[in-house]
C-alpha cells in the first residue's frame, strides 16, 4: 500500500489552487477587514463544478471521491480559512443530510441547485442552551396537518445569511430530548424566517455567520428530513462527515502559515544568514512539516474510510481533533518566524493565526471530539445518574420575570395598561435622569434593537426616553453596525451591563448576549413587532407592536406635560417573583416510614431514572428506606 | 390511690397526668406538662386500650386495678407501639398473664423488639377486622404514618368511641379536666395541640389526610386521642383544624416575624416590620427570637400562620444557625404553602438573604415576596423604604388588594 494521491486528485488540487490563488487572495485581506462575504467568487466556483465534489453526477455533483473534496476545502484554507469553510459548510452540513436522508423529491428539488453550486446550503443545529450538549435544543416544530409550525432561534449559523437551504434541527417531541428531535429543509425568504446580528468574528471573517430566527414559519410536511425524531441521529452523521471538512480547513490553513513562514525564514537575514539556518528556527519547521504530514495522512485516509463506506466516526473525530490542535501550533510558530512582522495586519500569518482558532471549536469542540473518541475506546460508561432538575421552572436568561403581555384593545389601550402597571410598580414620571446618563448608572434606560428601523426612528426612542425620565441605550448591532449611537451605549455582555430599575427594550428581540447585560434589572418592558422574540420570555411586560407606532404613544402616555424633574438617588425597586405552581403530578408517600417518591428524582439505589412516573415503576420495585412494596404507598 | 375518670357508663380513662418530664421525646418543652391516656372498657370482657410511659406506670397499674375490682382483664388493644404508650405492656403481661394482646402484625414485630414477650396470647388484626366484647363491637382502622408506620386507631361502633392514638392529642397534662367542654381550649389547648401535632405529625400531612377521609365515614361521638382533653362536643371544630394542618393551609392570615439578632439590630428592624404592619391594619403579627424561643413553638406557629418574614444576620458567611435550625425543621416538617418574606443583615459580606430566599426555592410551594430587605448592619433610609415596601406587599395580600 502506498500513501500517496493519485494523479486525479493533485490535478484536482491544482486546479483549486490556481483558483484560490488568483481570485480569493488577492481579496483576503480586504474581506477580513471588512467582514466580506466573496460572494462571486463562490458562484464561479461553483460554475467550475466544484461545490458539489462528492455528489454523483446525476444530481449535478462532479462524481468525485471524499479525498477531493478534502483538497478542495484544504486548498482553498491554504489561502484563506474562511472561503474554506463556505465550501465545508455547504457541502458537508447543509448538502450532505438532504444527500444521505432526503427523499428523491428532496434530492431534485434541493440536492441538485446545491450540488451545482447554484444556491448555497448551511445547517442549523446550534442555540443558545444546545451548544455542546444538542439535547439541550428548544426549536420547535408542531405538527398542524399538512406542515409544521417552526418557532425559535439558531445562533452561530455558517453561511447565513448567504444560504438560500437550511437543514434544521427542531424538536417535534419535546419530552423526548434528543429523539425528540427532527430535520426540516427550510428555504431563506419563507415568511417568518429571518436573521439576526451578524457576529463579529476574531477570524474567518469571510465566511459569514449569523443568527437564524423562526416565527412562526410554516414548514410543509414534504420537507421533513428523514422521519420523525431522527434528527439527531442525522445530525450527528453529518458532523461526523463535516469533521472531515473542518480537519482539511485546519490542514490549510496550517499549511498557509507554513508555507509563508518557510518563505520568510529563508529570506529574512539576520546575524549573516536567513533565520532558517538557525537551527532553532529550522527545528519549528521540521516539527510543522512532521505534524502537516500526520494530519493530513489521518485526514485522507478517514476520508478513504468514508468513501469506502467504512465506520469512520472516530477517526474522523480523531482527525479534525489532531489537524486542529496542530493548527494552533503551527499558526502560532509560524508568526513567531515572522517576528514583530507577523504581529502586522496584512500580513497572512498573522490573519492564519486568527482564523486557525474556530477549528477547535465548531463542529464539535475538541474537548467533544476526545468524548467521541474516548467513547469508542473505553465504550458506554456506567448507567449515568441524571442530574436532578430545580422543582421551579428553570427562567430565562434574565431570571423568573411576570412576563404579562398586554395585548387586548388598541394600541393606546395597551400602552395605557402598561404605563398603569409601570406606575403601579412604584415608578414615577414626573422625575427623569438625563438622556446620556452612561448606561452603568442609569435608573432607566429606552434601548433600541435592529427593529427601530431606519435612522430617523431615533428621534421616536430619543423622545420616549426623554418622557421615560430613562438615558438611552441599544443592541450591540445598533451600536456597532448601524452606528445610530455611540458603541458605549450598548447593552450586553460584552457591553454594558444595566442594573438599574426600568428596562424598555424597543425592537430588540433579545439575543442571549444582550438578555446577560439586563439580568439585573427590576424591570423589562419589550415592544416587538414579533410575537416570538426571546426579549418576550425575558420581560415583565410586553406589547406586540411595531416600534414605530408604540414608541410615539409611549411617549405620549409618560409625557406629564413637564420638563422631568430631576430624579433622587436611585432606589432600587425589587423584583417580582412569579408564584410557584404546584407539580402536575402526584407524590407517593410510603406507609411504612413516610418516604416520598418524587417522579423527578426517580430512586438512585434502585436504578430508576429521574422522570419515571410511579405508575411506571417495576412491580418488584420497594421502598428504599423501609423495603415496603408499590401497593403499601398513598398518592400525596 | 388510684384517679380515673368516667367516659362513658361502661368506659374509664385510666390514664396518668406527667409535669416532673421537661422534654417530650427528650426534645419538646412542656412546661404544662403530657397526659398519657388510656381507656379501659367494661363490657362482657374487659377491654384495656394502650398503656403509658413507664414513668406513669405506677398509677396507672393503680387505676386498673380499681376499675376492673377484681375482674380479670381479658384484652389489650395496642393502638401505638411509642413507648409513651407501650412501655407498660411487659408490665400488663405480668400482672395479667391471661390477657390477650390485640394488634397489628407491625406493632407485634416491634414489640419482640422492644422484649415484650407476648407469646400464643395475641390476636393479630388486620384493617377492617372485627371484635365483639359483648355490647361493645369494634373495628380496626389502620393508621400507617399517624406518628408510626404500625398505628391503628380503634372504632367502637357501639358507642361511637374513636380511640385514635396519637391523632387528636396535644401536650399539656389534664390536671383534672378531662373533657374538652371542661376547659377553654381556645384559650388553654389549642397552641399545644397545634405544636403538638406539627412538631410530631405535622410531617405526614397525606397519611392523617387519609385517616381523615376514612373518618368521615363513620359517625364518631366521642374522640379518645392517646394525650389531652377527650372530645365530645364540638368535633367539627378539631377535624377542621386537623384537614387545615394536614394539608399545609394556613390557619390564620396572619404573619410570623422570626428574627436572628446577635446585637439588636436585626430585631430592631422585625419590631419596625411588625410596627408598620400593625399601621397597615396588619395586626395578626408575632415576633419571635430564634435564639430564645425552642424551634417546636417556632413550627407551630408557622403552621399556624400565612405570612412568615425571616429576618437574619449573616453568620461566617452562613445563615444563623439557630435560624438554619429553623428553616430545616420546616423543610423536614414539609411546611408548604406560606408567603415568604426576607431580611438580611450583614456588615461585610451579607450572604443570609440570598441563603434564607435559595432555601424557600429548595421547599415545596414557598413563594419568597420580591421585596425583600437588605440590612447594612443597620436599618437605615434605603432599607427602611424596603422594609415599608415589604410592609405594603404582606398588607396588600392579607388585607385584599385595595
Ligand atoms: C464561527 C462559528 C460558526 C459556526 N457554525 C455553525 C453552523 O454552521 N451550524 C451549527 O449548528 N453550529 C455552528 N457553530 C456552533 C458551534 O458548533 C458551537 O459553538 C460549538 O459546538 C460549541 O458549542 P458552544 O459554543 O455552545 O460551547 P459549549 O458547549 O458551551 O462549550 C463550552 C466549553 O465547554 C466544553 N465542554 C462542553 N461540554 C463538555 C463535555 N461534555 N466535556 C468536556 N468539555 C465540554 C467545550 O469543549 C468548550 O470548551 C458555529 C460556531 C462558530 C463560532
Ligand atoms: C460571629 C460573627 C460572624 C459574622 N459573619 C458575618 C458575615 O459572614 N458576613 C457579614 O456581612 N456580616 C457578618 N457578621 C456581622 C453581622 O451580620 C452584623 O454584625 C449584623 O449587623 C449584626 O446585626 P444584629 O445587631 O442584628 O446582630 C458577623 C458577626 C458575627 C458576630
Ligand atoms: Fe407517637
Ligand atoms: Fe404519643
Amino acid at each position: 500500500m502506498l500513501y500517496q494521491t493519485t494523479e486525479q486528485h493533485e490535478a484536482l488540487r491544482q486546479r483549486v489552487r490556481e483558483f484560490a490563488e488568483t481570485e480569493i487572495k488577492p481579496i483576503a485581506f480586504q474581506l477580513d477587514q471588512t467582514n466580506g462575504f466573496p460572494a462571486e467568487q463562490i458562484e464561479k466556483f461553483g460554475k467550475m463544478g466544484l461545490m458539489g465534489i462528492p455528489y454523483p453526477k446525476e444530481y449535478g455533483g462532479a462524481g468525485l471521491d471524499v479525498m477531493s473534496y478534502a483538497i478542495a476545502v484544504e486548498e482553498l484554507s491554504r489561502v484563506d480559512g474562511g472561503t474554506g469553510v463556505i465550501l465545508s459548510a455547504h457541502v458537508s452540513l447543509g448538502t450532505w443530510p438532504i444527500f444521505a436522508f432526503g427523499t428523491e423529491e428532496q434530492k431534485q428539488k434541493y440536492l441538485v441547485p446545491l450540488a451545482k453550486g447554484e444556491k448555497i446550503g448551511a445547517f442549523g443545529l446550534t442555540e443558545e442552551n444546545a451548544g455542546s450538549d444538542a439535547g439541550g435544543t428548544e426549536t420547535v416544530a408542531v405538527d398542524k396537518g399538512d406542515h409544521y409550525l417552526l418557532n425559535g432561534n439558531k445562533i452561530f449559523i455558517t453561511n447565513a445569511p448567504k444560504a438560500d437551504i437550511y437543514v434544521v434541527f427542531a424538536s417535534t417531541d419535546p419530552t423526548a430530548g434528543t429523539r425528540g428531535i427532527s430535520a426540516f429543509i427550510v428555504e431563506k425568504g419563507w415568511d417568518g424566517f429571518t436573521f439576526g446580528d451578524h457576529y463579529d468574528k476574531l477570524g474567518i471573517r469571510s465566511s459569514s455567520t449569523a443568527e437564524l430566527i423562526f416565527n412562526n414559519v410554516k414548514v410543509p410536511k414534504e420537507n421533513l428530513l428523514g422521519k420523525e425524531g431522527q434528527g439527531f441521529k442525522i445530525a450527528m452523521a453529518t458532523l461526523d462527515g463535516g469533521r472531515i471538512g473542518i480537519a482539511s480547513q485546519a490542514l490549510g490553513i496550517a499549511q498557509g502559515a507554513f508555507e509563508s513562514a518557510l518563505g520568510y525564514a529563508k529570506e529574512r537575514v539576520q546575524f549573516g544568514k536567513p533565520i532558517a539556518f538557525q537551527q532553532a528556527i529550522s527545528f519549528k519547521l521540521a516539527d510543522m512539516a512532521t505534524m502537516l504530514h500526520t494530519s493530513r495522512l489521518l485526514i485522507y485516509s478517514t476520508a478513504e474510510l468514508k468513501e469506502n463506506h467504512e465506520p469512520y466516526s472516530m477517526e474522523a473525530a480523531m482527525a479534525k481533533q489532531y489537524a486542529s490542535d496542530c493548527c494552533q501550533k503551527i499558526v502560532d510558530e509560524a508568526l513567531q518566524i515572522y517576528g514583530g512582522s507577523g504581529f502586522l495586519k496584512g500580513m497572512d500569518v498573522e490573519r492564519f493565526y486568527r482564523d486557525s482558532k474556530i477549528t477547535t471549536i465548531y463542529e464539535g469542540t475538541n474537548e467533544i471530539q476526545r468524548v467521541v473518541i474516548a467513547a469508542h475506546i473505553v465504550g458506554k460508561p456506567p448507567k449515568q445518574k441524571s442530574q436532578r432538575r430545580s422543582r421551579t421552572k428553570t427562567a430565562g436568561a434574565t431570571g423568573p420575570r411576570k412576563n404579562i403581555m398586554f395585548n387586548e384593545g388598541s394600541n393606546e389601550e395597551k400602552v395605557a395598561q402598561l404605563v398603569a402597571a409601570l406606575e403601579k410598580d412604584g415608578y414615577d414620571f414626573s422625575v427623569g435622569i438625563p438622556i446620556d446618563t452612561p448606561i452603568a448608572e442609569a435608573e432607566r434606560v429606552v434601548s433600541v434593537g435592529k427593529g427601530i428601523g431606519p435612522k430617523e426612528n431615533m428621534a421616536l426612542a430619543e423622545e420616549l426616553a426623554k418622557q421615560a425620565g430613562a438615558a438611552i441605550g441599544s443592541s450591540r448591532p445598533v451600536a456597532e453596525t448601524l452606528q445610530y449611537v455611540p458603541l458605549e451605549r450598548y447593552v450586553g455582555m460584552s457591553g454594558q451591563k444595566f442594573k438599574g430599575n426600568l428596562y424598555i427594550a424597543c425592537g430588540i428581540s433579545g439575543a442571549g448576549q444582550h438578555l446577560k447585560g439586563i439580568k439585573d434589572a427590576s424591570t423589562i418592558v419589550a415592544i416587538n413587532n414579533s410575537p416570538n422574540a426571546a426579549i418576550f420570555k425575558n420581560a415583565d411586560y410586553g406589547i406586540v407592536g411595531n416600534v414605530k407606532d408604540i414608541m410615539p404613544l409611549l411617549a405620549e402616555a409618560l409625557d406629564t406635560g413637564k420638563p422631568k424633574e430631576s430624579a433622587p438617588p436611585m432606589v432600587k425597586i425589587k423584583r417580582a417573583r412569579p408564584k410557584k405552581q404546584a407539580p402536575d403530578y402526584n407524590f407517593y408517600i410510603c406507609n411504612g416510614c413516610g418516604y416520598e417518591y418524587d417522579k423527578e428524582l426517580g430512586d438512585e439505589a434502585s436504578e430508576i431514572e429521574p422522570g419515571t412516573p410511579f405508575e411506571k415503576l417495576p412491580d418488584e420495585w420497594m421502598c428504599p428506606k423501609c423495603g415496603e412494596g408499590k401497593d403499601e404507598f398513598i398518592k400525596a | 390511690m388510684y384517679n380515673v375518670r368516667k367516659v362513658t357508663d361502661d368506659l374509664y380513662w385510666v390514664g396518668a397526668n406527667d409535669h416532673r418530664l421537661h422534654l417530650f421525646e427528650n426534645i419538646y418543652p412542656i412546661p404544662r406538662g403530657v397526659s398519657y391516656n388510656s381507656y379501659l372498657l367494661l363490657d362482657e370482657k374487659t377491654v384495656l386500650f394502650d398503656t403509658v410511659d413507664w414513668g406513669a406506670c405506677r398509677q396507672y397499674l393503680l387505676n386498673i386495678e380499681h376499675v376492673l375490682d377484681g375482674r380479670p382483664l381479658d384484652y389489650l388493644v395496642i393502638n401505638h407501639m411509642e413507648p409513651d404508650h407501650a412501655a407498660c405492656i411487659e408490665e400488663v403481661l405480668l400482672r395479667y398473664p391471661d390477657v390477650v394482646v390485640i394488634s397489628t402484625e407491625k406493632a407485634f414485630l416491634m414489640m419482640t423488639q422492644y422484649g415484650f414477650e407476648v407469646g400464643e396470647n395475641k390476636i393479630q388484626v388486620a384493617e377492617g377486622d372485627t371484635m365483639d366484647f359483648g355490647k361493645h363491637k369494634v373495628v380496626f382502622v389502620f393508621a400507617p404514618m399517624v406518628h408510626w408506620p404500625e398505628t391503628m386507631v380503634t372504632f367502637d361502633t357501639t358507642n361511637g368511641v374513636l380511640f385514635s392514638a396519637d391523632a387528636f392529642g396535644s401536650f399539656g397534662a389534664l390536671d383534672g379536666k378531662l373533657f374538652n367542654d371542661e376547659v377553654d381550649f381556645d384559650r388553654d389547648w389549642l397552641d399545644d395541640a397545634r405544636r403538638y401535632f406539627t412538631n410530631i405529625v405535622g410531617k405526614y400531612g397525606p397519611h392523617v389526610q387519609a385517616v381523615l377521609e376514612k373518618a368521615g365515614t363513620i359517625d364518631i361521638k366521642i374522640l379518645c386521642p392517646l394525650h389531652g382533653p377527650v372530645w365530645r362536643t364540638d368535633l367539627g371544630y378539631l377535624l377542621n383544624k386537623y384537614d387545615l394542618w394536614s394539608r399545609y393551609e394556613p390557619e390564620d392570615k396572619a404573619v410570623m416575624i422570626a428574627y436572628a439578632s446577635m446585637y439588636g439590630n436585626t430585631e430592631s428592624a422585625a419590631q419596625v416590620l411588625a410596627s408598620e404592619l400593625c399601621e397597615r391594619g396588619v395586626t395578626n403579627v408575632v415576633v419571635y427570637d430564634v435564639s430564645t424561643t425552642d424551634v417546636s413553638y417556632l413550627i407551630s406557629e408557622a403552621f399556624r400562620v400565612s405570612h412568615i418574614v425571616l429576618a437574619s444576620v449573616t453568620y461566617n458567611l452562613e445563615i444563623y444557625p439557630k435560624m438554619l435550625d429553623f428553616l430545616n425543621q420546616m423543610k423536614s416538617l414539609n411546611l408548604q404553602k406560606r408567603t415568604i418574606g426576607i431580611i438580611e443583615n450583614g456588615s461585610w459580606a451579607p450572604q443570609s438573604g440570598e441563603l434564607m430566599s435559595k432555601f424557600m426555592d429548595d421547599m415545596k410551594l414557598m413563594d419568597v415576596l420580591g421585596e425583600e430587605v437588605s440590612l447594612a448592619s443597620s436599618l437605615n433610609d434605603v432599607s427602611y423604604r424596603e422594609l415599608r415596601e415589604m410592609a405594603d406587599a404582606i398588607a396588600e395580600q392579607i388585607n385584599g388588594k385595595k
